[in-house]
């Protein structure tokens, strides 16, 4: 499903990611590990079409990554920092309104949005606004943001922020279940926890 | 003030001395903001007080009246104000340090109590000597009734300063005097009758062109006194933290001020949604339009007290722009003033348009286009202002007997001008690298006010528009809606 092959940017002479490949087929979790600074959050940009890298080529199910493309916009869902939130709309507002704007059918987009809340364990603070919400809290709801919709390719960075271990150990429950429905999860990471839990092949850019 | 107090506030004013190199050029700074902004405004406004149009709306019978609503809405204001943001306030940490202490509290906010009731009150007294001295200048008054009424803007000021303290010291109660306040001084403005039963009719019979000096002073003088002996009552009931949480607000909005970062400044001051939360503002099932169109409606209804100012802010501007049409009216003046208020007005309806553009900005999140989401996020704040500046505009047109077609069409090119500068405000972005170049010239540095330009840019092409439109001037209106189309589509482009 995505083919990296030989990405690097650099930026005025300074590198932010060397040069790298990595494969993820359909099904899997490509986990990307390494320091602060070896450029995981850059590759990730680069995935998410974003950036564009200075050498190497990625492919999305065999096509160039075009964030602009629609058909690439459906495919692919990021999460590479918070997402902008609206200050005048509950938790379970913002998920609903992401769900309606990607699935046709009413009654789908709302059991959508209703499951991953539920499945994050946001449903007692639906009726929260999220200046409401504690950090941890504000990561879940981020991520069920990037979750209630469709996709085939999953890109998050360090989804573990800000959360203590019991909630790690459900956004793991959370994505293996993706993945194991289909889906490309590309995740980087410093927790042992996400990695153990979901990685089927990890890209170490420390060693790259 | 308590000599550990005073200890403290030394110590932290020396944290950072300047050199007299820095002195100097503070100096410089100041003579030249001094020399090239504000003596010639100061003198225009001084012109325009002293020109037959203005003498005459100076000496005219509405002149009393209007001194009535504006103290009431300056009181009701400072009551308001002071809920967010009060006098009584010390930079976060010495807030935080002092207040921990057993000092009184009466006794460390005294200084910046004072300080900030000094700014109030010498704003009221130059209003009031502006208006004394430009009828004096005329012979219309005399030295006597100069002197009462300079008076009257010291005592408006005292008092609008206590009137800020008890908002920050009462904030509860606040809103529901700010609003009575509110309510007595329209009635008082349009019923005579009532203006000696209130503090605000007071000041409009105290008025120079209200045959003199009258016993209404000195009520003010009495009502003053009385409040100013309640200040120290007022300062000891401050919580320290919400003194913490004002001071660290104000240090943050500060900061990006000074950067030039007025919308995020702005945001540290944004009232936030309690009310609501059960009112489900989106559903699944409705067209996309309807579902952006109900979403930013309730969104706007959970912070009501925003919606309202919002909306009164629009119906001035639409009221304004009525007038604006009407025969021998100062059409440019008034209508930049509309455009003023209608941006302003926006502010609090276009959340969601701010919210598109954060989202145009950043990875996909919902299932729509940018350009769509942005449009559908432009559809509450484009009903709400065709709706409040059209009404406005008919009641002001029908009131003052002035033909209604020209101001409606008028209002409607104001409130599409208005969303426009709404819309590129919000796309922003960073201060462009080249607008940091140093542009210099004989009287300064010139780049300092291109940054200050570019900050304001969207309420001063508003304005701009406005009173372009309501001068007659279509040439200079279509010029700068092109303008503001130009910004925008270039800001649209440059968003990621």
């Amino acid at each position: 499903m995505i083919a990296v092959d030989e990405v690097g940017v650099v930026v005025s002479g300074v590198t932010l990611l060397a040069p790298v490949s990595a494969a993820a087929p359909a099904g899997s979790a490509l986990i990307v590990r390494g320091r602060n600074g070896t450029g995981k959050s850059t590759l990730l940009r680069v995935l998410a079409g974003v950036r564009r890298p200075s050498t190497g080529v990625v492919r999305v199910a065999g096509e160039a990554v075009a964030e602009r493309d629609r058909g690439f916009r459906r495919r692919v869902a990021a999460m590479i920092g918070l997402p902008p939130m609206a200050p005048d709309l509950t938790v379970l507002d913002h998920v609903t309104l992401v769900a309606t704007t990607w699935l046709d059918d009413p009654r789908a987009a709302e059991e959508l949005a209703r499951a991953v809340v539920v499945e994050l364990g946001l449903d007692g603070l639906a009726e929260r606004f999220p200046h409401e919400l504690s950090s941890g809290q504000t990561q879940l709801l981020g991520l069920a943001l990037v979750l209630a919709r469709p996709f085939e390719v999953l890109i998050l960075d360090e989804p573990e922020q800000r959360l203590d271990p019991e909630h790690v150990e459900s956004v793991v429950r959370v994505l293996r279940a993706r993945r194991d429905a289909g889906a490309t999860l590309v995740i980087a990471t410093h927790s042992a926890v996400l990695a153990d839990g979901l990685a089927d092949r990890t890209l170490d850019l420390d060693a790259a | 003030m308590n000599g550990r107090s005073q200890a403290a506030q030394r110590i932290w004013r020396a944290r950072r001395p300047r050199s007299t190199g820095d002195r100097l050029f503070l100096a410089y700074m100041i003579m030249m903001v001094a020399l090239v902004v504000v003596a010639p405004i100061l003198r225009a406004i001084w012109l325009s007080a002293t020109s037959a149009a203005g003498i005459a709306l100076l000496a005219s019978p509405v002149a009393p009246a209007v001194a009535v609503l504006v103290t009431a809405v300056l009181w009701a204001s400072a009551l308001l104000l002071g809920r967010d943001r009060g006098p009584a306030l010390l930079p976060p940490f010495l807030a935080h340090a002092l207040g921990t202490s057993d000092l009184s509290r009466s006794d460390l906010l005294r200084l910046p109590l004072l300080r900030a009731g000094a700014i109030v009150t010498a704003v009221t007294t130059s209003a009031a000597t502006l208006v004394g001295g430009s009828l004096a200048s005329q012979g219309i008054i005399g030295a006597l009734a100069l002197g009462v009424f300079v008076l009257t803007g010291v005592l408006v000021g005292v008092i609008a300063a206590v009137a800020w303290l008890a908002g920050q010291a009462l904030p509860r109660v606040a809103v529901p005097i700010a609003l009575g306040v509110l309510v007595l001084g329209v009635l008082a403005a349009f019923v005579p009758a009532v203006q000696p039963f209130t503090p605000w009719g007071w000041v409009g019979l105290a008025y120079p062109s209200s045959g003199g000096p009258t016993p209404a002073v000195v009520g003010l003088v009495i009502l003053a006194a009385g409040l100013v002996a309640l200040v120290p009552v007022l300062l000891n009931r401050l919580h320290l933290a919400e003194l913490i949480a004002q001071a660290a607000r104000w240090e943050s909005a500060s900061t990006f001020a000074a950067s030039l970062d007025l919308s995020t400044a702005a945001a540290a001051y944004r009232q936030r949604p309690r009310l609501g939360r059960r009112l489900r503002a989106v559903r699944a099932g409705r067209p996309l339009w309807a579902t952006f169109l109900v979403r930013d409606a309730i969104g706007a209804l959970r912070t009501p007290g925003r919606l309202v100012v919002g909306a009164l802010a629009l119906a001035a501007a639409g009221t304004l722009l009525a007038l604006a049409f009407a025969p021998a009216a100062p059409g440019w003046l008034l209508g930049a003033l509309a455009g003023l208020l209608a941006f302003a007005g926006l502010g609090p309806l276009t959340d969601g348009i701010r919210h598109a553009a954060s989202v145009a900005s950043d990875l996909p999140l919902y299932g729509i286009g940018d350009a769509h989401l942005l449009a559908g996020h432009a559809l509450f704040p484009l009903v709400v202002l065709v709706v409040v500046l059209l009404a406005a505009v008919t009641v002001c047109a029908v009131v003052v007997g002035v033909a209604s077609l020209s101001p409606a069409l008028g209002s409607l090119a104001l409130g599409v001008v208005a969303l426009l500068a709404r819309i590129d405000d919000a796309l922003k972005g960073p201060m462009p690298p080249a607008l940091l170049t140093p542009v210099p010239t004989p009287a300064g540095d010139l780049g300092a006010a291109a940054r200050a330009a570019w900050s304001v840019d969207g309420v001063l092409l508003a304005a701009g528009a406005s009173a372009a439109l309501a001068a007659g001037s279509p040439i200079l209106l279509i010029v700068t809606a092109a303008i503001l189309v130009g910004v925008g589509v270039n800001r649209w482009r440059h968003r990621r």
